[in-house]
């Protein structure tokens, strides 16, 4: 996991932007066999050094990549997935985490990602639950399920608490079986098509005769 | 005759209103916009595009222009230069002539409305900026963030064109226009209209940049019955935007009321809402994307969080097959952030060849 961060030593906070606030924005995307979460972590101006101290554990002014992933493995252990009741595994995602902008003036984003493993579920109504306890006395939170990339998912209810920090996402599983049905109906469908248009009669310059719907009058 | 008279003054007037919002004072902006085909209307903005070029020099130029393919394309923010480098030029570098030039891109470019919201969105930001400036004698920008009317860039993402597909892109603290045109095709998506602070006064005159979307907005939720709220109204906060910048390709799950479930009175004030952000283009783009979002208003929805009372601290999101909308005030009703989006057509994608 690459970290690029950079620490800049910063007099003077950004007038109204984020200040006392640690805002959590949470995006999921649900497939059939796994979710994806990737979450943005802005801490506002006046809370951005703690934050930053917290992760700086050896207070040199820059991030390691050993004190990223503690400060990843920390939000990690503050987050709950569970689909049904059933505790999910959240794995990071290898990518590149980064400080986008200058955290010290509110404006930086710590953009983290997980993926987790869903065990093979029956088609039909499931539930998933997101919750999120990092910084609970100064996060801000968002939570939305994205939509759902495969077919075979469809989101039906989103249900959270007034604080958005836990999300439950309604959604129903289709059956693969049916899926597949309907790639092989739209592929005949296809083909029956083109079989029609290949017998429709062509006029003699091998096009087909435009519908005429009304003719204008031309000047001369 | 005296209809004709009356129209020439109520343009007079108009434009002397738009006059004195724009910010690089003591120069007129060129007629406004009437309504062309799409295609005469990129002509005109590629003709006010290559007029600007060449008031240039070879190194203003080379600020200007961008390849197509590269990443200048979604180098955008609502941020202020000191948090966020904009490439482009920078308008508090030029000269009055090639400031006028850029007043005669804009106008070319924009609705006469989404002129007047651009100009009030940067004297909004001016006026901030001499807010934050510090004491008499202090260098501006003393802070380090840097912002005010100076710090806009114009871009040309590619270069223009009546055919191939080229990108205008303005923007500063709080304004980013994305306009990407292919012949008669368009697209101002992702585009953020934001303000700080919302209200301010400019010779008497109070002046609201993005208050038609606050009190348009207001108008409708107050215009739905109890059971249309219930289904609107979110049960929880939003405290920002959830598809800012940095969220390109992305869509969230629908949520609020559809469109569907509304009167035609209601559909139409919906429908005037997303206007306001719609009709920034000018209107030769502006209609057939209208068009577009009236055709799918039935897949469309509308949700709102907060208060209903006009005054009050409210997020809302309009959200269709193409289209996604948020107003998100920042913890204050003086600073108001919104995106535009078409997840469909950002940047152009659907007539941009890949």
């Amino acid at each position: 996991m690459a970290w690029v961060v950079v620490l800049v030593a910063v007099a003077g906070p950004v007038s109204a932007h984020r200040l006392d606030e640690y805002l959590q924005a949470a995006r999921i995307g649900i497939d059939p066999d796994r979710v994806q979460i990737e979450l943005d972590l802005t801490p506002g101006v006046s809370v951005a050094p703690r934050i930053l101290t917290e992760i700086d554990r050896d207070h040199d002014g820059a991030i390691s990549r050993e004190e990223a992933r503690s400060y990843e493995a920390r939000v990690t252990g503050d987050l709950h997935l569970d689909v049904d009741g059933r505790s999910l595994a959240l794995e990071p995602v290898e990518r590149q985490c980064h400080l986008v902008g200058q955290v010290l003036k509110g404006e930086g984003i710590l953009a983290l990602q997980w993926e987790a493993k869903v065990p093979a579920l029956t088609p039909g109504t499931h539930r998933l639950r997101y919750r999120n306890g990092h910084h609970a006395d100064i996060g801000v939170y968002l939570a939305n399920a994205l939509v759902p990339a495969s077919t075979r998912v469809a989101v039906t209810a989103q249900r959270r608490d007034v604080d958005q920090r836990e999300l439950v996402i309604e959604y129903e599983l289709g059956d693969p079986a049916q899926a597949n049905v309907g790639w092989w109906l739209a592929i005949a469908s296809a083909v029956a098509l083109l079989a029609i248009l290949g017998t429709v009669p062509r006029d003699p310059q091998g096009e087909q005769s435009p519908v005429i719907l009304g003719t204008v009058p031309r000047d001369p | 005759m005296r209809l004709y008279l009356r129209l020439v003054m109520l343009l007079a007037a108009a434009v002397a209103a738009v006059s004195a919002t724009w910010p690089f004072r003591g120069e007129a902006p060129a007629a406004l916009a009437a309504a062309l085909p799409a295609g005469d209307a990129t002509a005109r903005i590629v003709s006010a595009a290559q007029a600007l070029m060449k008031t240039l020099d070879d190194s203003g130029q080379a600020k200007l222009q961008f390849p197509f393919d590269g990443p200048q394309k979604t180098r955008w923010s609502n941020l202020p230069t000191g948090i966020f480098e904009r490439k482009g030029l920078r308008m508090g570098d030029l000269s009055a002539a090639q400031r006028a030039a850029v007043t005669d891109l804009l106008n070319a470019a924009l609705s006469r409305d989404g002129y007047r919201k651009v100009t009030e969105i940067i004297g909004g930001d001016e006026a901030l900026h001499k807010a934050n400036a510090g004491p008499p004698g202090a260098p501006p920008g003393g802070n380090r963030v840097i912002f005010g009317e100076d710090e806009y860039y114009l871009a040309f993402v590619g270069a223009p064109s009546t055919t191939a597909p080229w990108m205008l892109q303005f923007g500063g603290h709080h304004l980013a226009i994305n306009l990407t045109m292919a012949g008669s095709q368009s697209s101002m998506t992702p585009s953020l209209p934001a303000t700080q602070p919302a209200k301010y006064t400019i010779e008497g005159r109070e002046i609201r940049p993005l208050g038609k979307e606050n009190d348009k907005a207001f108008a409708l939720i107050n215009a739905l019955d109890a059971s249309q709220r219930s289904q609107a109204i979110l049960t929880y906060k939003v405290s920002d935007l959830v598809l800012g910048p940095g969220h390109d390709g992305q869509t969230i799950q629908p949520e609020g009321i559809r469109a569907s479930a509304l009167s035609p009175a209601q559909q139409a004030m919906l429908i005037d809402l997303v206007h306001e952000w719609a009709g920034i283009v000018t209107d030769a783009f502006a209609e057939p994307r209208m068009a577009e979002i009236k055709a799918a208003l039935p897949q469309t929805y509308f949700a709102w969080s907060g208060p209903t009372t006009n005054g009050s601290m409210a997020y809302f999101r309009i959200q269709g097959p193409t289209l996604v909308i948020e107003y998100a005030p920042q913890r204050s009703l003086d600073h108001i952030h919104t995106i535009y989006r078409d997840p469909t057509n950002d940047y152009g994608a659907k007539f941009v060849a890949k």
